[in-house]
């Protein structure tokens, strides 16, 4: 992952700062930085969104296909996650640089969204043990400055909201052989429900401290991070630590309740502002990539 | 141009990818550019900045509903269902949006084409407005909208946009007024909500007073449909093409094209084709079983359980008489079949295409006399008669008209159509012709001002640069041998001795591929043709006279372009070196066969190009027994000529072609160049080489052949073509002279058809009836396109030209094959039958005639009859209606036809009557009664034959 080199003098300077709920950009310790995003992004997949936080940028598309259900599952359909750490987000990417950072990233994916709980995965069954659809989220990071997951998580969120999955009938002849028909309306389409899908939070322990959405300088003076991955409720569906030193039990539980509240707080203006976003329709003023 | 990139991203069209690709779907989204340069094309607008117009000021058709200039907007619909109209020179502009004609192509590819060209006629005023990229009338689909609703939108906003255009911009205010024309009530209601002039078709039609004639012309629209059937439904629906999709791929239905039969109205295959050699063919007996499917539609069939198969009758039955509907189910009963005739019997439950064309044929007027309905009847008696609505019948009756079917509902015997234009009155020479190419398909209409602007502007002459690359062959003494009259000279000949004492004989071929550049216009053109189509009297050129009978012809005395093929040869006639190139020749003569015949025979003359030939004949004949050694076939044929009256291009006389030296030696070394360059294009594409094969025939063809040959104790042998050949050859009966030839004309029915095909897609290509491992066309490409391609496929081996990418795509010259070869069928065919009509005229003219002939074919019920004097051949049928049917025994085995107390075998000498049988204007027949052997009951006495006829038996 991107990095940058903090010397000992700003290291010091910034843990102070935190120590007193005073970051070095001005926020405080469970503040995000300044969000924006765009869904509908890319007219040839079947949802998008791009989110920017801070400096960084993804660009996540989702895109529909027919695949068999799962053997386990048969009533189900599933995810499928790519994560691509593109060489234009920083160059440490470049060749196979970003491969290990996208597996891990596209891993924890699975973990938080792949599941009934988050998505109404029944919802994608088409017909149970033949076929069911097979949502295909594509996520590309065109800048890194740091906390890639909330970034990814929210723009997943907001890519699965402005998902048109086409709808189909199946038609069964007299020999039981099914055919799967599409809509030729465009409009005709389902939507899926993503009240249940969770945001990431991930808090950075610095000092005896912890803050939301770390820029890339916090996150050099923190040893662990926890990411939780919290729904509109307020619930923790998942939970990982990751960064090299260790966390007491009570920081642990003090960083989940912080999550709890900065993702329940999230999920909110979050699912107002993609709403608002889908009510303009057409009329609405596309920024894309150049705005 | 300046253009706006205003708004992009603007249809996301799904489509449904096939069950192939793991049945995933796939998005496709377009980019739409708008743009606002595109002009209204109207002559009256101020404020558009176009350069030309195409839509005049004073639009005037004379119409009872609008009296103010107007300008048509016709929908998809109307478009689609009333082209016949739309093509009549009394409507002029019209505005066809861009959307319609998407659509109309999407839809129906024909109409399409016709469409396209009526817009490019210039005094039709037809304008093509691109609405689609128009910013102002470009709309997008809604929520909810299907998408034919879009375009009835998208429709009515153009014209409205067009009716406001007009209004601002027009300069001196007359009231230029657009008109929409729909059928469609929903869109009528919703284009009058919004204020625009909106009359249905028939509406507007029957409103223009100058041109009543044009109502016949209208296809019935589905309201009027209702009252002309009669209420009880006769034919079982047809199923929607989901169910006939899903049940073609379960199995449960076969999709076949559908060929009527031509003797049984009643009777009908279906061909499946299937994979491989696996085809099948479905028997349908039965108006129900047959289910309002027209000829040469594509439908789905459903097989009837193994009990209800029946055998093919060979009755002849025709749809005669007005409407005996119901005597129709009686033929049934009568079958004894044996269980092996039993065929497999299905029923049409769909269509997947129809095929339906413009028919030719003639109205059978109605018996009442105020009906404004009639019954067409089509020359091809395998399409089913037409009710058709006219005013015009009493005008109508005895002409030649078209007729275009326009639906077939369940509950009409006959299906509907309407009156497409009349081709003039039946039996006249013209006429006759025209119906001949219509219903053989051969493109024959002037060539387009798009295919002309690509011919060499005249006066032509070859310049230095064209030198550059050709050889300068202009020095030899090169001519050409054709048969009189002949002005597309394709080929020109010469041979000279070389200092080593060799010959050296080059064949030199127009080329045309010179002049006709790949994928243009002209190029297109000549390639749907494929080929010209001679006819008695006519012409039907397949490319344009410019090239045909002058800058490509190669005509004595003029420089002209040719590719040649020069051999070096000894005197045995064996090819020591070959070598092609491209060069230019100056023909020293064109001789006529009989002229350069004379020259040879004639020792007095000793000028160059008489030595040429003498060589050339010698070389050839050397050729010719060389290859009849190898095993090819000397076939026969009898072709007529007809020896036209000057004035009146009617038939005066008739003959047999005659063949002389002259004519094998030109075919011996056009055979020798084909073999050549075919062995040429071959080495150099193996995938992509155009070549010609023609299959042996399975043994079973020659059965009809042995058994005449055993009948008079004759062996003929089959095994090759060799052992066939040698065997024709030694075949000769005492007192019989004639009997050689009759064989060889049985021999030649008993061959395949050659065909063209892509080396790539093919691994037999052998010849049989040449004897040639491999065969292709090169040596008239002023005819036939295939030698275009092979002269292009040779200068590319060469190096003369450079290729394109359709040239060397096998896919696509297999496609190309197959054009070629429909076409020739059809040239043939069309051949045949204008031989056929002006025999007739022949006949006509000559009143009753007694002539000798041979028997050719035994038949259950017939003899068929060959006449060599006039390569005529007929039948004489022993069970005429109306009269007592004579004992008739047919024994296949011989095959026999014993008559009473006679027999009749093949080959037997007999003498008939010929007379023109024209009680049917559209089938004018030759019929033949049998005047020897004396039958009583059968024979007739021989009538006198008139004088002139007389003269000509005596000195026969």
């Amino acid at each position: 992952m991107a990095t940058v080199k903090v010397s000992e003098a700003e290291k010091v300077y910034i843990l102070h700062g935190i120590r007193d709920d005073l970051r070095v950009d001005g926020r405080g310790c469970e503040d995000y930085r300044h969000m924006e995003i765009e869904t509908d992004v890319v007219s040839n997949t079947d949802g998008s969104a791009k989110v920017s936080l801070g400096h960084t940028a993804v660009l996540v598309g989702v895109k529909a296909d027919i695949g068999k259900p799962r053997p386990m599952v048969p009533d189900e359909g599933y995810l499928e996650f790519f994560v691509d750490c593109s060489a234009n987000a920083t160059p440490e990417f470049e060749g196979r640089g970003g491969d290990e950072l996208g597996t891990e990233l596209s891993n924890t994916l699975y973990k938080v969204f792949d599941n009934k709980h988050s998505v109404d995965l029944k919802s994608l069954c088409i017909s149970a043990g033949e076929h069911c659809w097979v949502l295909y989220v594509d996520v590309l990071l065109l800048q890194c400055d740091g906390n890639l997951y909330d970034a990814i998580s929210v723009a997943v969120k907001a890519a699965l909201f402005n998902t048109k999955i086409p709808r189909v009938h199946i038609s069964a002849d007299e020999e039981g052989t099914k055919e799967i028909e599409l809509s030729d309306d465009p409009y005709d389409c389902m939507r899926l429900n993503v009240e249940n899908v969770p945001c990431v939070v991930t808090l950075c322990k610095v000092g005896h401290r912890h803050v939301v959405d770390a820029t890339l300088q916090e996150k050099a003076c923190s040893v662990a991070s926890l990411i939780i991955s919290v729904t509109h409720k307020g619930t923790v569906t998942c939970m990982r630590k990751t960064g090299g030193g260790s966390l007491d039990p009570e920081s642990i539980f003090e960083m989940t309740e912080a999550g709890k509240r900065v993702g329940k707080a999230l999920h909110a203006p979050l699912m107002t502002l993609l709403q608002e976003e889908e009510s303009l329709g057409k009329k609405r003023l596309k920024v894309g990539f150049l705005g | 141009f300046q253009s706006k990139y205003d708004k992009t991203l603007f249809s996301d069209e799904l489509t449904r990818l096939t069950k192939t690709r793991s049945g995933g779907v796939m998005k496709i989204v377009r980019e739409h550019y708008l743009r606002d340069d595109i002009w209204c094309g109207s002559e009256a607008c101020s404020g558009c900045k176009q350069e030309s117009t195409v839509l005049q000021t004073d639009a005037c058709m004379e119409s009872s509903l609008c009296s103010y200039p107007h300008y048509l907007v016709p929908d998809t619909n109307v478009v689609l269902h009333q082209i016949d109209v739309l093509e009549d020179p009394v409507i002029r502009n019209v505005i066809i949006l861009q959307t319609v004609l998407q659509e109309v192509r999407h839809r129906s590819a024909p109409v399409y084409k016709r469409l396209k060209d009526v817009l490019h006629e210039k005094e039709k005023h037809f304008y093509t407005f691109t609405n689609e990229h128009h910013r102002e009338t470009f709309i997008d689909r809604e929520p909810g909208e299907s998408a034919n609703d879009r375009n009835d939108r998208a429709i009515r906003v153009a014209a409205k946009w067009y009716s406001q255009h007009l209004k601002t911009f027009e300069c001196d205010k007359d009231g230029l007024k657009v008109v929409l024309l729909t059928n469609d009530q929903g869109n009528k209601q919703k284009a009058e909500e919004s204020g625009l002039l909106v009359y249905k078709c028939e509406e507007y039609i029957k409103s223009l007073i100058a041109n009543p004639e044009l109502v016949d012309r209208l296809a019935l629209s589905n309201d009027d449909k209702n009252e002309i059937g009669s209420s009880k439904v006769l034919f079982p629906e047809h199923l929607p093409l989901s169910r006939i999709q899903a049940g073609i791929k379960c199995g449960s239905f076969l999709q076949g094209t559908f060929r009527a039969s031509r003797d049984n109205y009643l009777e009908a295959t279906v061909f499946v084709q299937g994979e491989g050699d696996d085809s099948t063919e479905v028997l349908l007996q039965g108006l129900q079983n047959l289910n309002r499917a027209v000829h040469q539609d594509v439908v789905a069939v459903q097989l009837l359980p193994r009990s209800q198969w029946v055998a093919p009758s060979s009755v002849v039955l025709q749809d005669e008489g007005a409407a005996k509907d119901d005597d129709v189910e009686e033929e049934e009963e009568e079958k004894a079949v044996t269980e092996a005739a039993r065929k497999p019997t299905g029923k049409v439950v769909g269509i997947i295409k129809r095929n339906w064309r413009p028919f030719c044929g003639m109205l059978n007027v109605s018996q009442i006399k105020e009906s404004t309905r009639h019954l067409f009847t089509p020359a091809d008696r395998r399409v089913p008669r037409i009710r058709i609505e006219t005013r015009q019948a009493s005008t109508l009756a005895g002409h030649r008209i078209m007729v275009a079917i326009d639906g077939w509902p369940k509950d009409s015997r006959y299906p509907n159509g309407h009156f497409v234009r009349s081709l003039g009155s039946a039996g006249e020479k013209d006429t006759e012709q025209e119906v001949l190419l219509l219903e053989h398909d051969v493109p024959h209409q002037a060539f387009s001002q798009a295919v002309l602007s690509f011919l060499p502007k005249m006066p032509w002459a070859i310049t230095p640069e064209d030198m550059v690359r050709r050889e300068d062959l202009r020095h030899l003494s090169v001519c050409s041998v054709d048969p009189p009259g002949c002005t597309d000279i394709d080929d020109a000949l010469h041979c000279r001795e070389l200092e080593n004492g060799n010959l050296e004989v080059g064949v030199h071929i127009a080329d045309v591929s010179h002049f006709i550049r790949p994928s243009n216009a002209l190029d297109k053109e000549a390639a749907s043709r494929g080929t010209t189509v001679y006819l008695c009297g006519k012409r039907i050129d397949m490319v344009p006279e410019l090239l045909s009978s002058n800058l490509c012809s190669l005509r004595s005395n003029v420089e002209r372009f040719a590719f040649s093929c020069i051999w070096e040869m000894n005197h045995k006639a064996e090819v020591l070196k070959t070598r092609f190139t491209k060069s230019a020749i100056n023909s020293k003569a064109s001789l006529t066969y009989a002229e350069a015949q004379m020259r040879i025979d004639d020792t007095n003359m000793n000028d160059e190009i008489t030595k040429s030939l003498r060589g050339l004949n010698k070389l050839a004949k050397t050729l010719k027994r060389q290859r009849i050694d190898k095993g090819a076939l000397t076939l026969s044929s009898l072709e007529v000529r007809f020896h036209m009256d000057s004035e009146t291009h009617d038939p005066i006389d008739l003959q047999t072609k005659e063949l002389m030296e002259t004519n094998s030696m030109v075919e011996e070394f056009m055979l020798l160049a084909n073999i050549s360059v075919a062995q040429k294009i071959y080495d150099e594409f193996s995938e992509c080489a155009l070549l010609r094969k023609h299959p042996a025939p399975p043994p079973s063809n020659y059965d009809i052949l042995l058994k005449a040959a055993k009948s008079k104790d004759v062996e003929i042998h089959t095994d090759s073509a060799k052992a066939l050949a040698d065997s024709l050859d030694g075949a000769k009966v005492d007192g019989f002279p004639y009997f050689n030839t009759l064989l060889r004309i049985l021999a030649t029915r008993c061959m395949m058809q050659a065909v063209y095909f892509c080396s790539g897609m093919d691994s037999d290509f052998h010849h049989y009836g040449l004897a040639s491992p491999i065969y292709t066309h090169f040596t008239s490409p002023i005819r036939r396109y295939a030698d275009i391609i092979v002269h292009r496929l040779l200068a590319v081996a060469i190096g003369a030209d450079s290729t394109y990418p359709d040239l060397m795509d096998k896919h696509k010259q297999s496609a190309l094959c197959n054009n070629l070869n429909y076409r020739h069928k059809m040239s043939q065919y069309a051949q045949r039958a204008s031989v056929a009509f002006h025999t007739q005229l022949f006949f006509k003219s000559r009143g009753i005639l007694n002539e000798e002939g041979y028997v050719l074919f035994v038949r259950k019920n017939a003899i068929i009859v060959l006449i060599p004097k006039f390569g005529l051949e007929g039948t004489v049928f022993f069970d005429t209606k109306g009269k007592t049917v004579p004992n008739l025994v047919f024994d296949e085995e011989g095959p026999t036809l014993s008559v009473e107390q006679h027999i009749f075998c093949i080959f037997d000498k007999v003498k008939v009557t010929i007379t023109l049988d024209d009680s049917n204007v559209q089938h004018q027949k030759i019929r033949m009664s049998l005047i020897e052997p004396v039958i009583t009951g059968v024979s007739v006495p021989a009538p006198d034959a008139e004088p002139q006829a007389k003269k000509l038996k005596l000195d026969n």
